[in-house]
């Protein structure tokens, strides 16, 4: 199944590469997508993936919010 | 050492990083965190410098460190000290000379003495000539070359035709002509003989000029003090270390990891590190660097200050609110970029001569092989004589006429402690007709002292003068510091610096207050309307003003100034002797600039301008025809020393100014500006009569070629009178007396 996201305070490549580093971190994820132009991050996963390890990732990647789409 | 280090668990050591692969503000804080999860650690990376500080448990390794960083996607490293010098140009040109002199000096002795022209010696000229042609003029070839590209004409254009025509023909004369022959020589007198274009060899005419000119260069390049670079210096004119307070705790680190925020602790006589805003403490920060004022400005909680300031009697605590390239600092060194790089590179004289010579030898030479042609002597004869134009043009004495000048100019000067960073600036200053002065450190020592004393009726000023002084001793502002240095015996007791405002103290059984209006004020005291105009008039010429009360009564005030230098006067005199418009530029208040331009006779003031101003005033001067010269030494006068056709800095002065500049005079003297002026007009009159007598003896031997008369030894000729003359001439500079 596929979850989108939004996340925003990203400005460059950088960025998208932490944040994809730390979601694909989270169990359960097996694919990350994030563009950076508009934010949007697509996880694919067998299973929902709980928000908060999702939101604690993305903190966990830098200065960035996540929010659901 | 023995001693064995006991290791507090929670002792932490800063370690400063340069992080690389940064890209955006994000990554910084990425950094920040990667590094922060590791045991004990916390780091602060700043994105702008690339650098991050970090604070370790003592004992942690470096690597880790490192690794850590690495693993986020980032590369970093420990910072090198100072990145190596590249090779000296002047190295490289002497092993050129060198080599190109041993090899010409058997091609030229060969040439010039048949003697001992044994059989076969022309080849071994041939083979001795060509890596000398081919490899040591190759700088000029292609300059030449370059040059040849945009259609201009310079010095090397003539080298490099002049020994390429001399090499080909000779080359010519060898395989087709008669020169090949085994037991050929040279004729020893100085006989016109027709036709002997196929039948010499001049190889030391190109294996000569090349070296003779390498030499110039070589001298020139050997006269240039190294320049440094101006940015650099201004740059190392800012704190290098900062105090940052962090948690309630005091960590000393390298000046560029202060970030926006950050709290900086000051303490007297330090420098601040950052542009900001201070949070706590009064002190009088010295801000003459940026602008040049001499009297400390006193700061309170709320006042801005900016980095590179010197902090002198209270701590204090500073918060940043501009680091690394937003600084004052920072867009001062980029003003002084900007002015360098604006500054068009002088022609240099003997490139400007060349430009017009060149194409009129060539003319002269293609008209002579066409005449020869047309009047069918036959395109042998056509062609070597045409070249033979070619060779004997180029003066040897060209390539010394400058650089000897130059050399003997600049070594001249040194004696007399006038140092030229850029010899070739000797070339441009003499239609130097404007002279800007600064005023702070170039015509006023710099140092604070009293200027006048002035007594209310009932007092004498001795006695003013003696309590006041014994009143400031314990002062640690400057001003205070200039009373007390008069120096008095009175006893001093109850020593009270009020922030701000000024002193209180009990001398003998006076209670004694000295200070502003306001301290008099706050102790009750009243001021008689004459002390306060005294006070106004003293303000009035940019004076700061001491008010002294004792036992409740006002008793006079002391001014305080900054002192004149003694010889100012005569520089200024000096500088109108030399037909030069004398204009004092200040950043200083106007009353202080126009009283001491007053003193000195100076009609033309421009004060209370910024480092920028100073430039763009100067620039102005410019725009209007003028040619400047800028005495200076400070920071602020760094930028304008750059755009100034001639900028000397005072070598009293501080580095960047000295950097910015052309000229830099040992000590302080002012009348030395006068005598480096004097001296570079001297240098270039020489300059100029060595180019004259360089190209007219080979001037006077073009008819000659041009009639196929030419041999080797007209040429030699030609070209030993003309070095002769050169060198001597220029060895006359040697006599250059200063300014008594």
């Amino acid at each position: 199944m596929q979850s989108t996201y939004v996340v925003t305070g990203m400005t460059c490549g950088h960025c998208v590469a932490h944040v994809t580093e730390e979601v694909q971190a989270v169990p359960g994820v097996t694919d990350v997508q994030v563009t950076l132009e508009g934010g949007q991050m697509v996880i694919t996963s067998e299973a929902p993936v709980d928000f908060d390890a999702v939101k604690e990732a993305v903190a966990e990647a830098g200065e960035y919010q996540v929010a659901a789409a | 050492m023995s001693t064995p280090v006991s290791v507090r668990p929670d002792a932490r050591e800063s370690i400063v990083l340069d992080v690389s692969g940064m890209t955006c503000a994000s990554c910084a804080a990425r950094v920040e965190k990667k590094l922060g999860k590791m045991d004990g650690v916390s780091a602060s990376v700043n994105y702008a410098t690339n650098k991050a500080l970090v604070l370790a448990p003592s004992g942690m390794s470096v690597d880790d460190l490192i690794k850590t960083v690495e693993s986020a996607g980032y590369g970093a490293s420990v910072p090198e000290p100072d990145a190596p010098k590249p090779p000296d140009p002047a190295e490289l040109l002497r092993r050129r000379v060198t080599v190109s002199a041993i090899l010409a000096v058997p091609v030229i002795l060969l040439a010039m003495i048949p003697a001992i022209q044994f059989p076969g010696w022309q080849w071994v000229s041939l083979v001795l000539a060509t890596p000398v042609v081919a490899w040591a003029g190759w700088p000029f070839h292609r300059s030449a070359w370059v040059n040849l590209r945009h259609g201009a004409t310079t010095m090397d254009t003539l080298v490099s035709l002049g020994t390429i025509a001399a090499y080909l023909q000779s080359v010519y004369a060898l395989i087709w002509g008669s020169a090949g022959r085994i037991g050929f020589t040279h004729q020893i007198e100085f006989r016109l003989m027709r036709g002997m274009a196929g039948g010499a060899v001049y190889f030391e005419a190109a294996v000569g000029i090349v070296t003779f000119i390498l030499l110039g260069r070589y001298f020139e390049a050997r006269a240039r003090r190294s320049a440094g670079s101006a940015l650099e210096a201004l740059l190392n004119e800012g704190a290098k270390q900062a105090t940052l307070l962090r948690d309630g705790v005091e960590l000393l680190v390298p000046a560029d990891v202060v970030k926006v925020g950050d709290l900086i602790v000051v303490r007297p006589g330090e420098k601040i590190a950052a542009d900001g805003v201070i949070v706590e403490g009064v002190s009088a920060v010295d801000n003459s660097l940026i602008t040049g004022e001499s009297v400390p400005v006193d700061v309170a909680p709320g006042s801005n200050v900016v980095g590179g300031t010197v902090n002198t009697t209270g701590r204090l605590l500073v918060q940043a609110t501009r680091v690394g390239a937003d600084t004052q600092l920072a867009q001062m060194a980029r003003l002084v970029e900007q002015a360098q790089t604006g500054k068009a590179a002088v022609q240099r004289l003997a490139d400007r001569v060349s430009g017009i010579f060149v194409p009129i030898v060539i003319g002269i030479a293609i008209v002579t092989g066409l005449v020869w042609a047309l009047t069918g002597a036959g395109a042998d004869m056509a062609i070597t004589t045409g070249i033979a134009v070619l060779i004997i043009a180029c003066p040897c004495a060209l390539g010394l006429a400058t650089p000897t000048a130059l050399l003997v100019g600049s070594g001249r000067g040194a004696e007399l402690g006038i140092l030229i960073s850029g010899p070739e600036i000797l070339e441009s200053t003499r239609l130097v007709d404007t002279i800007v002065l600064d005023k702070t450190g170039t015509l006023t020592t710099g140092v604070m002292s009293v200027a006048e004393v002035v007594p209310l009726p009932g007092t004498d000023a001795a006695t003013l003068r003696d309590v006041v002084a014994a009143a400031e001793s314990g002062s640690e502002h400057p001003i205070g510091r200039a009373i007390a240095a008069q120096g008095s015996a009175l006893v001093v007791e109850n020593f009270a610096a009020v922030p701000g405002r000024g002193v209180t103290a009990l001398v003998g059984d006076h209670s004694v207050q000295a200070g502003s209006l306001a301290l008099l004020e706050d102790h009750g005291i009243g001021i008689p309307v004459a002390l306060s105009e005294a006070a106004a008039a003293e303000a009035a010429i940019g004076r700061s003003v001491v008010l002294i009360a004792w036992d409740g009564q006002a008793r006079g005030l002391v001014s305080v100034a900054d002192t004149l230098k003694p010889t100012a006067a005569k520089a200024v005199a000096a500088y109108r002797a030399l037909g030069l418009r004398p204009i004092l530029l200040s950043g200083d208040s106007a009353a202080a600039a126009q009283h001491l331009a007053d003193q000195l006779g100076i009609t033309d003031v421009v004060a209370e301008v910024s480092p920028a101003g100073k430039v763009a005033k100067i620039r102005e001067l410019q725009e209007a025809g003028a040619i400047v010269a800028m005495v200076g030494d400070g920071v602020n006068d760094a930028a304008a020393l750059a755009q100034a056709d001639l900028g000397i800095a005072m070598g009293s002065g501080t580095d960047a100014a000295i950097a910015a500049s052309d000229l830099t005079l040992m000590g302080s003297d002012p009348v030395h500006a006068a005598d480096a002026i004097r001296l570079s007009r001297v240098t270039l009159g020489r300059i100029k009569g060595n180019l004259f007598w360089a190209f007219a003896y080979n001037v006077a031997a073009i008819p000659i070629a041009a009639a196929g008369l030419l041999n080797p030894m007209i040429a030699s000729a030609a070209m030993a009178f003309s070095s002769v003359f050169v060198v001597s001439n220029s060895l006359r500079l040697r006599r250059f007396q200063p300014l008594p």
